[in-house]
């Protein structure tokens, strides 16, 4: 009876695969090629494209408001990488085998339900000039209450990946959590008889053993942290004069604010290169199943 | 090692900080606007206040057709990749389907490229094809979008699923058709619960895609209202309606959170296949 195997069902597995194939190629991958092309084109949406060639390349790395872009976003990549992965690692570490640990790690998690609108929205209320951080800060005598935390750059793109990975660090640390749950106890177990504690365990035991949740955490927080958009466009807009942008608001107020298609174009792209080399990073480990990367199931989410 | 008291402490201290902005949310919600001191954030407000608060946002402001719309694209495009994404997994893990592993592959890097490599055409042709400032396209969108994860999760979960169940089912004469919707469908219903859960999440939470793809009241989500408020309604007293509305529009995504950690911690052990 088991003759009859899988292999003689093609056409009626053309129907379950062929929707979706057809819709993720069709508006998923046809725009990737139309950006590309309208790249190299001057366009503003009424009139048809014109050829330009790399113009809109050239005109994009002359431009102040892109290069600033740049910069802050690899101090978005670079904060985020050593904030929310940094506390979120520490807060799995400390509240784990602890009785309470459910408990410990619901405040991290409260700001993941917000969006990142409503993150936005809250920090740029505390943050305002004389907010109630400057109160706070008023009120125990500390410096800098009279700081415009939002107006100034770099120090707004700062705040603003503050306020980011106060939302973020809860995902951060139960991806860590799931991690060191499956690190096989006796490597451990024999280290501690051996007389490392502390630090050194960490080091030398616990660290290499959470690679796989490591790569995980970190390739999605380049992944993450190159497409910001929600909470600086929430908070300043990118401004105050562009200085706060990254690549994702740019390509935003290029394309949709100044109707300079061709410019937005080239930036999406350029957004999109690095986005993708990083990406790497985690999609081999992602597609490899079975491989002990359960903390990939809900990477892609987080990601999308 | 750290004691375990020490360890508890630190914890608890971060968490309490790390409520602090949780409490301006509130106690700033919770003010009616004739209380409300710039000087004065710091102090509690009352359920009072915040219910007046409620009262305004769903009145004077867009946030109830928007969440009507919200609603709208955050239930019906998850559930719409779920099934796309089981027929995908159904037809590469089960079917066997030639080059299935290619087919999974190029639906997966869907989800490689930043939504702002395709936006600008979502964009442009809509606006051409008339589906601009539609339900019907942002159910699309949103639904595509949501379709590669889902088939990575439906894929994952499938291979997991023993082949004789499908030649058992086989020999008891089920078609295909027959075999999916009443065995691996209801077979897998926790991973579509982890999948819809999070493409919702997501789909809820979205702002460029709505900023961009919609304009009018009845197609446009709440995230760029919540967002324009902060403009329309200023700073001073009318954060109180600002704050208020988004404590509004962050309780069903917290809701659903906090009622589907089951379903997280479900979905974090498919991992295990």
């Amino acid at each position: 009876m088991t003759s009859k195997s899988s292999t003689d069902y093609q056409r009626g597995a053309w129907a379950f695969l062929g929707p979706g194939a057809a819709l993720v190629v069709i508006v998923l991958y046809l725009p990737v090629i139309y950006t590309l092309v309208l790249s190299f084109t001057r366009y503003g949406g009424l009139a048809d494209p014109v050829f330009v060639g790399g113009a809109n390349y050239v005109e994009m790395f002359a431009d102040p408001a892109f290069l600033g872009s740049l910069v802050n976003t690899a101090i978005w990549v670079v904060g985020t990488l050593i904030i929310p992965v940094g506390i979120g690692l520490l807060i799995a570490y400390l509240s784990f085998g602890l009785r309470w640990a459910g408990i410990l790690r619901i405040p991290f998690l409260i700001p993941y339900a917000l969006s990142g609108v409503a993150v936005g929205v809250l920090f740029g209320f505390v943050l305002q000039n004389g907010g109630a951080l400057s109160q706070a800060l008023a009120f125990f005598g500390l410096p800098g209450s009279d700081t415009r935390w939002l107006q100034e750059s770099p120090l707004n793109t700062v705040v603003m990946i503050l306020a980011a990975s106060w939302q973020g660090i809860g995902v951060n640390a139960l991806l860590f959590t799931v991690g060191l749950q499956s690190i096989p106890k006796e490597p451990l177990e024999a280290a501690r008889i051996d007389g490392a504690s502390g630090f050194t365990l960490f080091r030398t035991m616990v660290w290499p053993l959470l690679r796989p949740s490591t790569t995980i955490v970190v390739g999605l927080s380049i992944v993450n942290s190159l497409k910001t958009f929600d909470i600086v466009q929430a908070m300043t807009q990118g401004g105050p004069n562009r200085v706060s942008e990254t690549l994702g608001v740019t390509m935003y107020k290029d394309t949709f604010v100044n109707s300079d298609y061709g410019l937005g174009s080239a930036v999406a792209i350029f957004l999109s290169v690095i986005t993708v080399a990083a990406s790497v990073i985690y999609l081999r480990r992602q597609l490899s199943i079975g491989n002990g990367s359960d903390a990939g199931r809900i990477t892609a989410e987080v990601s999308s | 090692m750290i004691s375990r008291v020490v360890r508890t402490v630190i914890l608890a201290v971060l968490g309490l900080i790390w409520l602090v902005p949780i409490y301006l949310l509130l106690a700033n919600a919770g003010k009616s606007v004739a209380d409300y001191s710039g000087d004065a954030l710091w102090e509690p407000g009352s359920i009072g206040a915040l219910f007046a608060n409620v009262g305004e946002v769903f009145t004077g402001t867009d946030v109830p057709s928007g969440l009507a719309a919200t609603a709208l694209y955050a239930l019906v495009a998850p559930a719409i990749a779920v099934v796309l994404g089981a027929a995908i997994g159904f037809a590469v893990i089960v079917l066997r389907v030639k080059h299935g592993f290619f087919w999974f592959f190029v639906i997966f890097c869907g989800t490689v490229f930043p939504l702002q490599m395709m936006v600008l055409p979502w964009f442009d042709v809509y606006a051409r094809i008339g589906l601009f400032d539609t339900q019907g396209g942002m159910l699309l969108i949103y639904s595509v979008v949501a379709t590669p994860f889902s088939a990575f999760v439906m894929r994952n979960f499938f291979s997991g699923i023993s082949e004789s169940v499908f030649e058992a089912a086989v020999v008891d004469g089920a078609g295909v058709w027959r075999i999916f919707t009443r065995i691996y469908l209801p077979m897998s219903a926790s991973a579509l619960a982890v999948v819809f859960i999070l493409q919702a999440t997501w789909v809820w939470n979205d702002l460029l895609l709505s900023l961009i793809l919609t304009q009018s009241p009845e197609t446009r989500p709440v995230m760029p209202l919540l967002n324009a408020l902060q403009s329309v309604e200023g700073g001073g007293p009318g954060y109180t309606v600002i704050l208020t509305a988004a404590l509004i529009v962050s309780i069903p995504t917290a809701l659903l959170f906090l009622f589907t950690q089951r379903f997280f911690q479900r979905g974090l052990a498919l991992g295990q296949y």
